[in-house]
């Protein structure tokens, strides 16, 4: 037995065995039709949820879409989910309106500039937290993190009435003010894990080489927080752009009105609904997000988890 | 024959570390951790912790009213409060709407975590789709739900006429009504719910999984006594966000049915704003916004409590 194994040797000797096999326990069964039923069966099972999901999610969005496609006695008349006649009658017409125009560019400017201000001031104050020791650190933590557990229905009235005391009612201004308040306990907190996984050593490297705390910011952390800063920065603006309970009670005149608030009051206003209005509305509130949103889409669900852990 | 032999004690190690630490970086002085950290702290402190503050301490006030000055009052408005029909009213529709909101919304975001977490290829694509609805406003979702459940020409009745079935005045019966708030509103929080638990699910140890698949536990008991206990941590915390979310939710209802028809949606949250800005008596409605914020704690404090008790060791 001196000859050296060689694995093409295996491949015969298998079908040897398995004619053997065959030669007493007969031939294995041909094509069993009642297994592939029931993988076929299986397989159904795991794809059914993934269905009932998308259908669960999109389909508010879909009969939207749908009947602001149709002119407004087209909704009655004709059920299908692909209109016959599509029209662009009802954009148009929200698109001529100023009710819409106006409220969209203080959407935008609100959105902005909560974004804006929120990473200014929550930044530094996470970067602070996360790298200094210093006296009160965990006080001054606790005070900044403890009051998101606050709701916005528990500020709407106190809000309301010290904005009137102050004469700062109906003004754009307060709305970017108030919501950056709001979300400063989230911004410090998402930003504050993150500059914790930054190591320090990367800074402490620079800071030999005779790097500034303003060098260091500039060159270090700045770049390596941007995922982190974009992550908050959606998030600010999501708020910004879609809150309506406070945009509601802190702004009186139409030409202050965000997106939210204009589309609440043209389902109020019309005596007969306008459905294909309300719904192009709607799309042209939802869309311009759902852009920004799909390219920046993992830091938002990154940022949403560790937010929810309040 | 001064000098120290032992090794320094983990204490003062520690201590020279950070004594080391802040002296390392140069570029700061003692005041800078304070100038980044004070406009977030002053910031959270005027919008969010002092109005909270006030609002209660403005509760236990009567406004001035005809020429009458402000006075303290004590818990008069809370009396008012529990005095009142409407407030035991909406705390009835505020109970069916946030533990209908709970069960389904819980059940809903655990089948759907279950079927996400199979399909891992897919997952970032449907992961997308599914956070769909927290990205945009409760007035456009309300909008679409709408248009969902309209009477004369939505999907909803119409997929039902289909069937030969009369179609169902969802949002003028007061009973289905509250039913498509609750659905409006789950479908607006499931994302979130969807994600917390199948974060959890992530994590959860697959040998164990496997060990019972080797004792034959089919699917279902896996799921029952095992994934979902195991699952206790995340399913606490979307219990108390879900919670907190409805309770304190007030934009889909406002939105939708404005606490009608016949009351039968005028939730607590709902019922504040009504007492504020339709009757204009902010004390009393900072009083039920108390009311809600006590609530709130008790509620999560509940959670946590039972939760602890089927909690595996």
């Amino acid at each position: 037995m001196t000859s050296e194994y060689r694995p093409e040797d295996e491949a015969p000797l298998a079908a040897e065995t398995a004619a053997a096999a065959e030669a007493v326990i007969g031939p294995p069964p041909a094509g069993r039709p009642a297994m592939t039923l029931r993988r076929g069966l299986r397989q159904a099972l795991l794809i059914l949820p993934l269905v009932l999901l998308v259908v669960w999610t999109v389909m508010p969005f879909i009969v939207t879409l749908s009947v602001s496609f149709k002119h407004r006695a087209q909704v009655f008349a004709d059920p299908s989910i692909i209109p016959d006649l599509p029209t662009l009658t009802a954009y148009k017409e929200v698109l001529g309106s100023e009710s819409f125009t106006t409220s969209f560019v203080n959407s935008v400017v609100v959105g902005a500039g909560t974004t804006a201000l929120t990473l200014i001031v929550g930044v530094p104050a996470a970067y602070a937290f996360a790298r200094f020791r210093f006296r009160g650190r965990h006080f001054l933590l606790l005070f900044a993190l403890l009051p998101r557990l606050v709701p916005s229905l528990g500020l709407m009235v106190p809000i309301y009435r010290l904005a009137v005391a102050a004469g700062l009612l109906d003004k754009r201004i307060t709305l970017i003010i108030v919501y950056t308040g709001m979300l400063l306990p989230l911004a410090v907190w998402l930003m504050l894990g993150f500059f914790q996984q930054i190591p320090k050593s990367i800074e402490e490297a620079a800071s030999v080489d005779g790097a500034t705390l303003w060098g260091r910011l500039r060159y270090i952390v700045a770049p390596l927080a941007a995922p982190a800063m974009i992550t908050v920065g959606v998030l600010a603006f999501r708020e910004a752009w879609n809150e309506f309970t406070l945009v509601l009670v802190l702004t009186t005149s139409p030409g202050n009105r965000t997106l939210p608030y204009e589309l609440y009051q043209m389902q109020g206003i019309e005596g007969l609904a306008n459905f294909p209005g309300e719904a192009a509305f709607a799309m042209l509130t939802v869309v311009p997000f759902v852009l920004v949103y799909s390219r920046v889409e993992r830091y938002v669900v990154a940022g949403l988890v560790t937010g929810s852990g309040k | 024959m001064t000098g120290r032999l032992s090794a320094p004690t983990r204490k003062e190690r520690r201590a020279a570390a950070e004594s080391a630490r802040d002296t390392a970086m140069i570029g700061h002085s003692k005041a800078t951790p304070y100038l980044f950290s004070l406009p977030a702290i002053i910031g959270v402190a005027a919008i969010l912790g002092f109005p909270v503050l006030y609002g209660i301490w403005e509760s236990f006030y009567r406004p001035d009213s005809l020429g009458a000055p402000k006075e303290y009052v004590g818990f008069d408005n809370y009396v008012e409060m529990v005095r009142s029909p409407d407030f035991w009213h909406s705390l009835n529709r505020t109970a069916v709407f946030v533990f209908g909101s709970l069960i389904v919304g819980t059940a809903l975001g655990l089948f759907f975590a279950f079927a996400l977490f199979r399909v891992v290829g897919k997952l970032r694509f449907l992961r997308a789709v599914t956070v769909a609805p927290y990205i945009i406003s409760n007035v456009a979702a309300v909008v679409m739900f709408r248009i969902l459940f309209n009477t004369q020409f939505g999907l909803i009745n119409r997929t039902i006429e289909f069937f030969g079935l009369d179609g169902l005045g969802w949002l003028s019966d007061p009973g289905l009504a509250m039913v498509v708030v609750v659905l409006a509103q789950v479908w607006t929080d499931l994302p979130l719910t969807i994600l917390i638990l199948l974060g959890g699910l992530m994590t959860v140890d697959r040998s164990l999984l496997d060990a019972a698949l080797v004792d034959g536990a089919s699917g279902w008991k896996r799921a029952r006594f095992l994934t979902i206990p195991l699952l206790t941590p995340q399913l606490v915390i979307s219990t108390v966000w879900l919670s907190y979310s409805t309770l304190t939710g007030l934009g889909v209802v406002l939105a939708m049915t404005g606490g009608g028809p016949l009351k039968a949606t005028q939730t607590l949250a709902m019922e504040m704003y009504t007492v504020a800005f339709r009757r204009l008596e902010f004390n009393q409605a900072l009083a039920i916004a108390t009311f809600i914020l006590l609530l709130n704690a008790v509620l999560t404090l509940v959670y946590v409590r039972v939760a602890r008790k089927y909690e595996y060791e």
